[in-house]
């Protein structure tokens, strides 16, 4: 591995890691228990360990002293208190911009005093610090045992099976290891099958006591030779250590598990130092063991080493695009197969369509599976705001608890890529103007503790975050004040719920009445809007007087594939997203009508909705020029409807969004192309864009 | 000029930087791309127009999978329009990581030229821009103009043209 990628796999590490930690920091002063505690200080070494190799000297040498610091905490020398979270946090900055940016020398300075300050807190108390022992809990408490057992020549004329005492032992547990010792056993022709000759040791490992394992021996550990040893430390040992400890021998795990006897490994070291071999090497080429167990041994020795999970992959999300992309090829050139099983005669065509039948299902199952690869947890996304709530909160000197929930839901990585931005500001619009300060609460009848809920769930194909505050609520009479100001209603016009959204996402459109460093510019909401529509998502806002605000995100599962509606005007086939599609219908002559500077309305259901004739927006030939020939699709962005007039509907597919370049066309009402089975190119309308076109 | 002294002008012009230019036909003229810009050359297609593009903007075309973009040369020089016929061709180039067809009358040749033997373009008010030409080159008896194509088809370029067509309706 070059330094390069070196370098590289440790800016990728290290990204990771101080996202946890600073989530784990939040927590510790939430909640400081020893878990997280330990969680901190593992985090800090591998940082530690890591950053030497790809030689980040200064942020070796400043963890180095973090990492003695929090042994102390660790070993409740220094107490768990805000300023050391504080420390914490601003030393954990410095090591993500020394890392990403670079080292400021004074800043180390300074926080290398203050870290040192810490620590001799620590040794005023008086105590060395001493090495760690009891403050993890293993998790699973497993038990390993080494079980050896030598039965005597004669066992069977007491009528005992010693297969079925290792069976009896097999059903307590997993058997890790497994050697049988063949010294005893003479040439064929001396031996006697009345006679037992075989020896046995097995490493086991057990959730049962050992009293078990000795039931198992019940009538026969009187005149056999039968130990048993718990050799548990040996095992959890490693992995309670695994943040940083001296790996282990192969040699030494091969004896602890019973694999090599201790004189064997002598035999075997004594060849080493003569011969310079491998040890597992020389250990294969004696017959002590077979390959599989030095090798297994290895395995266990690197696990210690590194502990990365061998189960995961790391893959870069280019290819998982590409392999989306080539899915998506293998979707078109099968809707051509399909309209060539159309053409074909009855019997050889049902024959086709059957078959294509069935690889449909396989290509649905295949895009969920790689769309399942995309998807990752908000979780992540969610934590890190814990530590912006606690810094904001502090600064504007309000209280402020942030509650998680759904942190498992899954998202598209491009998705939760791109809603961080607008969660932030949402949430610092909630800190700012939603959340009181403790008096204001406490004058009101609440806790002086306000609450932020981030929550994510999946329903009927979409994914909802909400981000909830139980403050005080929207302030109605300013933004009706402010909306009058500004001329957007009269006077005496009151607001309706869905006004009040709009005015809301409306750019500049601000009530607060200073503008603070953080919100109250009238930027925000119209962008956090333009951005998650750009998802192709939509917000809606919820808001009670007096008992909070929440903002609800409806996004797609996913990005790259949709259900589209083919509808036709003259020649041309364009796909309306299927998602905002509320109804089609063939209006009456009666129900549209021209509306003076605004257009054509088509009353839908008691509500009017403005008509948009499509050949006449596009510019292109259509069939029907008469709204009650054609038909209208009524669709729906946010919380405004149109209707949109097409010659006819030709059917409903799965689409491959390809993206259009902007220079191609002007006009916003369009997002995408898509190839249909045929070939042939269709375009997708955006909906969003369309309302905002005519808007204007 | 005989096939003989065409070898020895080559052999002496061997020191010199030696490009390989697709040659093609638009209305009277010869025009070239450097054949490393070129991905490939495709008959007439079916051309989706796409609303509210400027003029030279023909549309797109689904190019096995991809939908790129197709520009009729003769509207972005401001010549006549023409119809299409079984001449009419469209060279596939690749202008900053994107894929632009050009529409042109005809393709003609795959020519080598000297860097040396392009000439600066001469201040003609003609119907090009001259910022759009890298210079003239001679094959055999023929001009040919070599077209930047990285600046004619450029995404911001094409997009401001689009722009100007608008305000000048």
């Amino acid at each position: 591995m070059s330094e390069n990628s070196i370098r590289d796999v440790f800016l990728e590490e290290a990204k990771e890691i101080l996202r946890h930690l600073e989530a784990d920091l939040i927590q510790l002063e939430e909640n400081p228990d020893d878990e997280v505690v330990h969680r901190i200080f593992r985090y800090v070494h591998t940082i530690k360990g890591s950053s030497g190799i790809a030689g980040f000297d200064e942020v070796y040498e400043f963890t180095h002293r973090l990492e003695n610091l929090l042994d102390a905490v660790r070993n409740k020398k220094v107490p768990v208190e805000k300023a050391l979270v504080d420390l914490l946090l601003e030393s954990m900055d410095w090591v993500a911009e020394a890392i990403y940016e670079h080292a400021n020398a004074e800043r180390k300075k300074f926080l290398d005093e203050k870290v040192a300050s810490f620590g001799s807190f620590s040794a005023k108390e008086g105590e060395a610090v001493l090495a760690r022992t009891e403050n993890v809990q293993a998790e699973k408490p497993a038990n390993y045992f080494l079980v050896r057992a030598s039965f005597k020549p004669t066992i069977f004329e007491n009528g005992i099976d010693p297969l079925l005492i290792l069976e009896d032992l097999v059903s307590l547990g997993s058997v890790e290891h497994r050697r049988v010792h063949f010294d005893k056993l003479p040439a064929l022709r001396d031996m006697d099958p009345e006679k037992c000759y075989l020896e046995w040791t097995i490493l086991l490992k057990t959730f049962h006591p050992r009293q078990k394992l000795d039931e198992a021996f019940l009538f026969v550990k009187d005149d056999n030779d039968i130990s048993i040893e718990d050799v548990t430390n040996d095992f959890t040992d490693s992995e309670r250590r695994a943040g940083g400890i001296q790996e282990r021998k192969v040699g030494e795990i091969l004896v602890r598990r019973g694999v090599i006897t201790e004189e064997e490994l002598d035999t075997v070291l004594s060849i080493q130092r003569e011969t310079n071999k491998k040890i597992g090497d020389i250990i294969v080429e004696k017959g002590f063991a077979d390959e599989k167990a030095v090798q297994q041994a290895l395995g266990d020795q690197n696990r210690i080493k590194s502990r990365i999970q061998a189960t995961t992959v790391r893959v870069e999300t280019k290819k998982l695009d590409t392999l989306l992309n080539l899915l998506g090829e293998i979707v078109i050139s099968q809707s051509s197969i399909a309209r060539m099983a159309e053409e074909l005669e009855e019997e050889q065509g049902y024959r086709l369509k059957n078959a294509l039948y069935g690889m449909d299902r396989i290509t649905r199952e295949f895009q969920e599976q790689i769309m399942a690869i995309r998807m990752i947890p908000i979780g992540p996304t969610f934590e890190q705001f814990r530590r912006f709530v606690r810094d904001v909160a502090d600064d504007v000197h309000k209280e402020i608890r942030l509650d998680i929930r759904g942190s498992e839901t899954e998202l598209d990585k491009t998705v939760i890529e791109q809603i961080s931005d607008p969660l932030k500001h949402m949430i610092r619009n909630a800190i700012d103007h939603g959340i009181e300060t403790p008096q204001e609460r406490q004058k009101a009848g609440k806790k002086p503790v306000g609450t932020i809920t981030l929550n994510a769930y999946h329903q009927e194909g979409n994914v909802f975050i909400e981000i909830i505050d139980d403050g005080r609520g929207l302030d109605r009479a300013a933004i009706r004040r402010k909306a009058v100001e500004r001329g957007l209603i009269k006077g005496d016009e009151e607001i309706n719920d869905r006004q009040l959204q709009e005015f809301l996402f409306m750019p500049g459109f601000s009530t607060a009445e200073q503008v603070g460093e953080l919100s109250g510019r009238g930027v925000g909401m119209d962008v956090v809007r333009t951005n998650i529509e750009a998802l192709r998502g939509t917000v809606e806002l919820f808001s009670e007087p007096g008992k909070g605000t929440t903002i609800r995100i409806k996004l797609p599962l996913t990005l790259a594939i949709i259900e589209g509606m083919l509808v036709r005007v003259g020649k041309n086939v364009y796909i309306i997203p299927l998602l905002s599609i509320v109804e089609s219908l063939q209006p009456v002559r009666d129900s549209i009508k021209t509306v003076e500077g605004k257009g054509e309305v088509l009353l839908v259901r008691d509500e009017y909705v403005p008509l948009v004739r499509l050949y006449q927006h596009f510019g292109i030939d259509s069939d029907f020029t008469n709204p009650w020939e054609a038909l209208v699709v009524v669709v729906e962005s946010g919380t405004s409807r149109i209707g949109i007039m097409v010659d006819d509907l030709v059917g409903q597919q799965q689409i491959v969004i390809k993206s259009l370049d902007n220079f191609i066309t002007k006009s916003r009402a369009l997002s995408g192309a898509a190839i249909m089975g045929d070939g042939t190119v269709a375009l997708i309308i955006d909906v969003h864009g369309m309302v905002g076109e005519i808007a204007t | 000029m005989n096939a003989a002294e065409n070898k020895k002008a080559a052999h002496e012009s061997a020191e010199q930087e030696m490009k390989q230019y697709v040659t093609f036909v638009i209305g009277n003229e010869y025009y070239g791309v450097e054949v490393l810009k070129v991905q490939e050359i495709i008959g007439m297609t079916q051309i989706v127009h796409v609303p509210n593009s400027a003029d030279f903007m023909k549309g797109v075309i689904n190019l096995r999978g991809t939908v790129v973009p197709v520009v009729d040369m003769r509207t972005r020089f401001r010549m006549p329009e023409r119809e299409y016929d079984m001449f009419t061709v469209i060279i596939i180039v690749e202008v900053k990581n994107r894929m632009i067809g050009m529409i042109v009358d005809s393709v003609s040749d795959v020519v080598d030229m000297a860097e040396s033997s392009i000439q600066e373009t001469p201040h003609f008010a003609a119907k090009i821009e001259t910022d759009y030409i890298r210079g003239m080159g001679q094959v055999d008896d023929k001009l040919v103009i070599i077209l930047d194509i990285d600046k004619i088809l450029s995404a911001s370029d094409l997009e401001k043209m689009g722009q100007d067509a608008e305000e000048s309706k």
